[in-house]
């Protein structure tokens, strides 16, 4: 019944386009100008046999994927480093929150100066856009870990470095996959971004040269992509989570 | 660090020496200039009212909490950070939620990086000695618990502490479990020679675990009273076969006196 229901909404909405646009409709909202959903399919189809189509979806995994890690490694270390240690807190604080508010899709001028090349540059944007929800979701889930857990393991014999390893970094999982989760999208939205302003190859680069050529069956081919892979890497992001922080009592799982 | 091999087998268990200590800041500090001696090897149980500050002098026994006067010596070492030499059993489920029992009860020897199968061996013992065999592979949520705190009795002597510092272990759990608690914990610690100091409010777990009973109130120490006990041998049917057997088990020395002398000072 709830299968069907899903099923049957997205049918509705295809079938609603597919005659909104064949009719050519002009409900104030001009559906004339968009591409039906059989012309769409047609260019998808099409599109998925050219190499060129792979390689630009190639190049915006790389570049998302290599930006999501080091933000992600960064991020927890930025997020413990500022909320355990004395020294590093009030060093690092004040920088983070001067430099949080702002939206990395406005640091392109200075990566495109910054960076000698474009490459980097979106790889920067997309690391600056993820860095800040983990930094941040973990500097929470560090603060709510129970003391209790410190106090027993340091009768045990642990040391700073064993609290650290042994209760902080899996203690903090469930809280910091919170925040991998709302990277993996802000990541998303800005590497599509950066790629429109600069940028040779991508998936974001291809959408927006399609519409400046007015190939607009690609444009919602490029979009269509981007959804996938989102939805996907999404996906691949909660699918790790929900194996390491198994241990939670059940229905407690941060992204269940 | 000494190893076990390292230290004299007659002086296992830690000596503390309380002085002077106060507990707490400001005008009504929780333990105010307390001195109390603890013999190695003993059990001393210390019993109080809520709030009447014994927990907080067990935490300054582990090294949890400095003192704001006062010090507390261990073999005549001023403790000044906790030590894998005096392990502390929580009343709230102290096990790593993420590691299973088993990994849990190797994690005092995982930290001074024991080999694995060391490891492995000793806590297969250890939970063994406390009836869990069954469970080595379950994580920590799966137990009841009564489970659970055997777990963390199990986990805290894997590291052959010297002194075991509980902290109302058997509070959260109903009646039965309790009782069996208590007798499998006066087995397991007699048999390490640790050091053992036990909080609690209840007057006959006190007079029942203890060798002496420390008992606080009003943020200073009271009165220690020296429990004494005789083995006694006499009939007893046991509940699941409903037959008479003989059963020798200490019994306390003069308990209803005892336990109105401990509930006159609470």
């Amino acid at each position: 019944m709830r299968q069907a229901a899903r099923i049957g909404s997205l049918l509705a909405a295809a079938a609603l386009w597919q005659v909104l646009t064949v009719t050519d409709a002009r409900l104030w909202l001009r559906f004339d100008r968009l591409p039906s959903l059989d012309e769409v399919a047609v260019r998808f189809a099409a599109e998925l046999t050219t190499s060129l189509y792979y390689l630009d979806l190639l190049q915006s995994l790389l570049r998302i994927l290599t930006g999501f890690a080091i933000a992600a490694v960064a991020g927890v270390a930025a997020g413990v480093l500022v909320t355990r240690s004395r020294r590093a807190g009030p060093v690092l604080l004040p920088l983070l929150e001067v430099v949080r508010p702002i939206p990395a899709i406005a640091l392109v001028p200075i990566a495109i100066l910054l960076f000698p090349a474009d490459e980097q540059g979106i790889v920067f944007i997309t690391f600056a856009a993820a860095f800040f929800p983990i930094m941040v979701s973990t500097r929470h889930a560090v603060r709510a870990l129970p003391t209790l857990w410190e106090d027993a393991v340091r009768t045990l014999g642990a040391g700073r470095r064993h609290v650290l390893w042994h209760v902080v970094l899996p203690g903090i999982l469930p809280g910091v996959f919170g925040g991998l989760s709302v990277g993996m999208g802000v990541a998303w939205i800005c590497v599509i971004s950066a790629e429109m302003i600069s940028g040779e190859f991508g998936v974001g680069y291809r959408t927006w040269n399609a519409y400046t050529l007015v190939d607009y069956p690609a444009v919602i081919v490029g979009m269509a992509t981007i959804g996938l892979l989102g939805w996907l890497t999404s996906a691949g992001v909660e699918l790790v989570g929900r194996r390491v922080t198994r241990w939670l009592p059940r229905g407690e799982g941060s992204l269940a | 660090m000494t190893t076990l091999t390292e230290r004299a087998p007659a002086v296992r268990g830690l000596a503390f020496a309380v002085e002077a200590l106060t507990l707490g800041y400001g005008r009504a500090p929780v333990l105010r200039e307390l001195d109390l001696a603890i013999r190695p090897g003993e059990v001393l149980a210390v019993a109080g009212a809520s709030g009447s500050g014994k927990s907080t002098l067990l935490r300054a026994l582990a090294g949890l909490l400095a003192p704001a006067a006062g010090r507390v010596l261990a073999d005549g070492v001023v403790v000044a950070a906790t030590s894998a030499d005096r392990a502390m059993v929580f009343q709230d489920d102290g096990l790593l939620p993420w590691r299973t029992v088993r990994r849990n009860v190797e994690l005092p020897l995982a930290l001074r990086k024991v080999p694995r199968a060391e490891r492995r061996a000793a806590a297969a013992s250890w939970l063994d000695r406390v009836g869990l065999t069954g469970s080595a592979d379950l994580l920590p949520r799966e137990l009841s618990g009564g489970m659970r705190q055997r777990v963390q009795l199990a986990r805290a002597l894997a590291g052959a502490p010297r002194a075991v510092l509980m902290d109302e272990p058997f509070g959260a759990l109903d009646a039965q479990t309790r009782a069996e608690m208590q007798r499998l914990l006066l087995g397991v610690l007699r048999e390490t020679r640790a050091t053992v100091v036990f909080v609690t409010h209840d007057v006959d777990e006190a007079l029942l675990l203890g060798d002496r009973v420390a008992v606080i109130g009003g943020g200073s120490l009271r009165t220690v009273i020296e429990v004494t006990r005789e083995e006694v041998t006499r009939e007893e049917v046991t509940r699941e076969e409903v037959t008479r057997e003989e059963v020798t088990r200490e019994e306390v020395n003069g308990e209803d006196d005892l336990r109105a002398r401990v509930l006159k000072e609470l």
